[in-house]
């Protein structure tokens, strides 16, 4: 029993700091916004890399390192109850970073709060890793095994616990594992008093969290909370999402309503996922023209120029569209929709078959893209609503989310599923100065440019409201009766035509525009891409098209305009204010920051070399390694999310094929030469560069598979990169162990260091390169770790001068 | 007797302090770019403290937003004096402001002349909002308790309409009720951080245009008070 209760306690230990990580990516996603789940990840990394760095600086003897190991492991539930109380307490305000020098600090007090956790967690697994030489791989395979049970646990948690709840049970994980480790404590009747103590505390958080999500004041569901009467009617969770229902009388939504329109407003029901508007459900009453209102919104602009038997609605959230489209003649309508909680609690499924008899809804779950490869239908409209929030979509918060729906592959997909006579439609809101609505034109002309090449000028129709913009595309050509349909539509509700076959240039209309953007835009986008290009360098923004290596149609700003930006005080840049490009930088900084000084610092302080070839060659490896590792695993998180239709998917499977794999590796490593370590990163060269080359073709092949099918090709993918990815530390670290110790603490400084600054640094990749391309960089940083290694297996030691 | 000599004096260097506080204000805001001569001089005279909360006397010309209860909050003067500006506000002006809050947009549209009608969907807010104009001196103002959306069509038309609440439309009795002519600013998006102004002008009852100004910074509140 003895025997295992170390190895339990790290499994159980490993398996509470992971899961707190994939709780806290969920837990930034509701409070903040997506590009928090960097930090999130960094933070783990930091943790780790302190405690290495500690450790290997410390050197404590065996008898320390066993009281330590038993008050590490203590410490871990402790830590997570304290660190997920206390992050609640730090008034930050991302969005203030660039202008107010007070959020620094409180980012960087959030950033250590976060990280203790996960660096007393760590301590504990080295520890044991210390305190049993000859058992490393058994320890070392726990440690990684129970991470990988970690993500999975989180994965299950988020179905039945809300994330406030749930952020609680890796402390109860956790208070298990301080059980398991009494049994190997010096001190017997203290560690079991302090273990039952831990698991009694873990069981109050859980029973009643000491926090509650405080959910950024920027989003929908407090704005709407606050209202007179509002009164939040249901709440879901799952790993897709949190989703709240809200009733209240002064809520409505009807994005980009027509000026013109004179009817009643249906009483409404407010949908927020993560705390943000997904749409809202509509109580039409029994008036038959209570419905009428579909017809004033931009989105009802395809059905104006004739029937469509059958509709595809793309994100059905709240069910307006697909009410419209049911009041609106259409015979069969397909809806997809990501999240099952959302379609359950809008209803439209039966309400929508209750009014209209004669009408098919189908509610399609999972996500749009897989749904749309593996459909073999073709439909008379397939429709893209407005999404977001008009707020958030103004302010660039979205910016790093990846959003497959709005590549130039996805638009592809969606116009080769049309019938002979069928019409794309896209509304997205209207910001000023424009940049989301001319992305989409040049988006929909590039994805024209390969589907039907021949005509584009007839093939695209695009229409402004007030506050939208919908852009039409009809593969087979708007005839003449079309337009005009549609102009007299428009014009009744005082919306704006910009582009359509016959116009003659731009003219000035309902709702103006500083310049005729969208008009010069879609010019652009039929004329070619030669043509397109020009115009997109000429553009303030980026709004050059995104494709599947690259899905971020929400970033526009331009790296070269940042400077300006941060320079302004308020006014004429503000535009170009792009919030979670703005917290990326910051995060990298302060990732570098703090890095530094905890990891690399001490490590200048208790080993100090000189700084020879041998010494900066055991830097360059272990950084290389270190940075290698974490892009190739954001690099995979990116292009699993298109594969398996959601961020949290992705994270999780990789997340657990990394971490078992790897462990797995690192097992096999104890039989291995320490000197081969040159020769794993060699192997993992090709395998990146393979991956950078294949993978995302690979993802589009599978993606009509059922979501199990998926799940198991990127584990069979995933598994021998994540198996040969574990080999080159472990192997390095034994051999300079062998060769001379002092070198242990710079290993662990610089590994640590890079896997910090890696995390924000991989996404910066990403989002400006691709990350086929940040597959390539981990390539390249494994050929100079091997090129680092290889020199440095011809001498006695990396140290030696 | 001396005691309320010294009262005074107490009171005459609070107000001092607070004219002073007020008179940078206006200049901040004049060096952001608002040019209206009345509404800088309308900033420059409403005592932006009576409108706060007793708590936050000392950050009432902070340009900020500060709460005033049922989770709202007095808008940063700069976005108060933007929104007023775009108005070009007149004396005898009819104005219908949606979202009263504590009154100071009122109070500064007042201020220049305008006739105002403000509406709150709080009933608490509306009512103290009345209490407190009449007793500064806006008794013109007029305060009904009612959800915006609807207008008021008893007082319509107005000459410019100005929406304080965020919406993510824009009521169409509310363009029903502007005046030929008359203009109307309505801020769209979330309620802090960047939103885009949208400025509807009626031309004739046929003719509505709009047009989506530069984005606008609401700053949140300071900090703790969330």
């Amino acid at each position: 029993m003895t025997r295992h209760a170390r190895p339990l306690a790290v499994a159980l230990l490993s398996a509470s700091t992971l899961a707190y990580e994939i709780l806290l990516v969920r837990v930034f996603a509701i409070e903040e916004f997506h590009h928090f789940a960097y930090m999130a990840i960094g933070v783990a990394m930091l943790g780790f890399g302190a405690s290495g760095t500690f450790l290997a600086l410390a050197r404590p003897g065996r008898e320390r390192a066993l009281r330590w190991f038993t008050g590490a492991a203590l410490l871990t539930p402790i830590s997570l109850i304290a660190s997920a109380a206390l992050v609640h307490q730090v008034p930050l305000d991302s969005t203030q970073l660039p202008w107010d020098a007070s959020q620094w600090p409180r980012l960087a007090v959030l950033y250590l709060l976060l990280a203790v956790p996960f660096a007393v967690g760590a301590l504990a697994v080295l520890l044991a890793l210390t305190l049993e030489p000859d058992r490393v791989g058994e320890i070392y395979g726990a440690g990684f095994f129970g991470a990988g049970l970690g993500a999975a646990l989180a994965l299950v948690i988020l179905w039945i616990a809300t994330p406030a709840r749930a952020l609680a049970v890796p402390a109860v994980a956790a208070s298990l594992g301080a059980l398991s480790a009494v049994a190997v404590a010096t001190s017997r009747r203290a560690a079991v008093v302090g273990a039952l103590a831990c698991v009694t505390l873990a069981a109050v958080a859980l029973a009643r969290p000491f926090w509650r999500l405080d959910v950024t004041p920027y989003k929908g569901l407090p704005q709407v909370e606050a209202f007179p009467d509002a009164r939040r009617i249901a709440e879901r969770a799952s790993p897709l999402g949190w989703v709240v229902a809200v009733d209240a009388s002064a809520f409505r939504h009807a994005p980009g309503l027509s000026l013109g329109y004179r009817g009643t407003f249906p009483r409404q029901t407010g949908l927020f996922v993560d705390g943000q508007i997904a749409g809202a459900v509509s109580h039409w009453g029994e008036e038959p023209a209570a419905t009428a209102i579909l017809d004033w919104l931009p989105s009802a602009a395809p059905y104006s120029v004739g029937g469509r038997g059958r509709v595809l609605v793309l994100g059905a959230g709240g069910g307006t569209e697909v009410w419209s489209a049911a009041s609106h003649g259409a015979a069969v309508v397909v809806a997809v929709e990501l999240h099952p909680d959302l379609v359950g609690l809008a209803g439209w499924v039966e309400e929508v078959g209750a009014r209209f008899a004669d009408v098919q809804v189908t509610p399609a779950l999972g996500d749009a893209r897989s749904y749309v490869a593996r459909s073999t239908e073709g439909f008379d409209l397939i429709t893209l609503g407005a999404g977001v929030a008009f707020g958030a979509s103004v302010a660039g918060v979205h910016a790093l989310n990846e959003d497959f729906l709005h590549t130039v592959e996805a638009y592809v997909d969606y116009l080769e599923h049309l019938s002979d006579d069928g019409i794309l439609a896209i509304t997205r809101w209207l910001t000023a100065p424009p940049r989301e609505s001319v992305r989409v034109i040049l988006t929909a002309g590039e994805a024209l440019s390969r589907v039907a090449p021949q005509n584009a000028i007839d093939k695209l129709i695009v229409v402004h409201s007030w506050a939208t913009t919908t852009v039409l595309v009809k593969p087979s050509g708007f005839s003449a009766d079309e337009v005009h349909a549609l102009m007299s539509w428009a014009w009744e509700r005082r919306f704006d035509l910009d582009w359509y076959p016959g116009v003659e240039g731009p003219t000035s209309g309902f709702n103006v525009l500083d310049e005729p953007v969208l008009y010069r835009a879609a010019l652009a986008a039929v004329a070619g891409r030669e043509r397109a290009e020009r115009f997109e360098a000429g553009y303030a923004f980026r709004v050059s098209p995104v494709d599947d290596a690259r899905p971020y149609p929400h970033h526009f700003l331009r790296a070269g305009s940042l400077g300006t930006f941060l320079r302004s005080d308020r006014g004429s840049w503000l535009a170009f204010a792009e919030w979670g490009y703005v917290a990326l930088i910051a995060t990298l900084v302060q990732s570098v920051v703090l890095a530094g000084l905890l990891l690399v610092l001490p490590a200048v302080v208790r080993a100090r070399v000189t700084m020879t070839r041998s010494w900066l060659r055991l830097v360059g490896y272990f950084l290389a390694i270190g940075f290698a590792y974490l892009a190739a695993e954001v690099a995979a998180i990116q292009q699993l999310n298109l594969l398996l239709g959601h961020p949290v998917y992705a994270v999780a499977a990789v997340l657990v094929a990394f971490l078992v794999c790897s462990g797995l590796g690192s097992a096999w490593s104890d039989g291995r030469r320490e000197t081969d370590g040159w020769l794993a990163a060699l192997a993992l060269v090709g395998m990146l560069a393979l991956c950078g080359a294949l993978l995302l073709g690979l993802v589009h092949l599978l993606q009509a598979a059922p979501l199990a099918v998926r799940a198991l090709a990127a584990m069979l993918v995933l598994a021998p990169l994540a198996f040969v990815m574990g080999l080159p530390f472990p192997l390095g670290l034994r051999w300079l162990a062998r060769n001379g110790a002092e070198g242990v603490a710079w290993a662990w400084a610089a590994n640590g260091f890079a896997s910090v600054v890696a995390t924000p640094l991989a996404a910066l990749v990403a989002l400006e390169a691709g990350s086929s391309a940040l597959f390539l960089l981990a390539a390249a940083a494994y050929a100079g770790a091997a090129t680092l290694g290889r020199a440095g297996a011809g001498t006695r030691s990396l140290l030696e001068a | 007797m001396l005691l309320l000599v010294a009262g005074c004096a107490v009171t005459a260097q609070e107000g001092d302090r607070y004219e002073r506080q007020r008179l940078a204000m206006a200049s901040l805001i004049e060096a952001y770019g608002v040019r209206d001569s009345a509404t800088l001089a309308a900033m420059r005279a409403v005592p932006r403290h009576e409108f706060v909360p007793d708590e936050y006397l000392n950050r009432a010309y902070g340009d900020h937003p500060l709460p005033i209860g049922n989770g709202q909050t007095i808008s940063q003067p700069y976005i108060v004096a933007f929104m007023t500006e775009i108005l070009n506000p007149a004396p005898r002006m009819k104005v219908l402001e949606v979202g009263t809050g504590s009154g100071y947009q009122a109070a500064v549209l007042a201020q220049i002349g305008c006739e105002v009608y403000t509406m709150e969907i709080f009933g608490a807010l509306a009512t103290s909002a009345r209490l407190r104009l009449g007793r500064l001196g806006y008794g013109d103002v007029t305060v009904r308790h009612a959800d915006g959306h609807y207008g008021w069509p008893d007082q319509a038309p107005f000459d410019a309409v100005i929406v304080t609440a965020a919406a993510g439309h824009i009521p169409p009795a509310l363009v029903d009720q502007l005046r030929p002519g008359g203009r109307m600013i309505i801020p769209v998006g979330s309620v802090y951080g960047i939103q885009n102004l949208i400025l509807v002008e009626k031309r004739s009852e046929d003719d509505v245009r709009t047009r989506n100004l530069l984005p606008v910074r609401f700053v949140p509140m300071l900090e703790g008070l969330r």
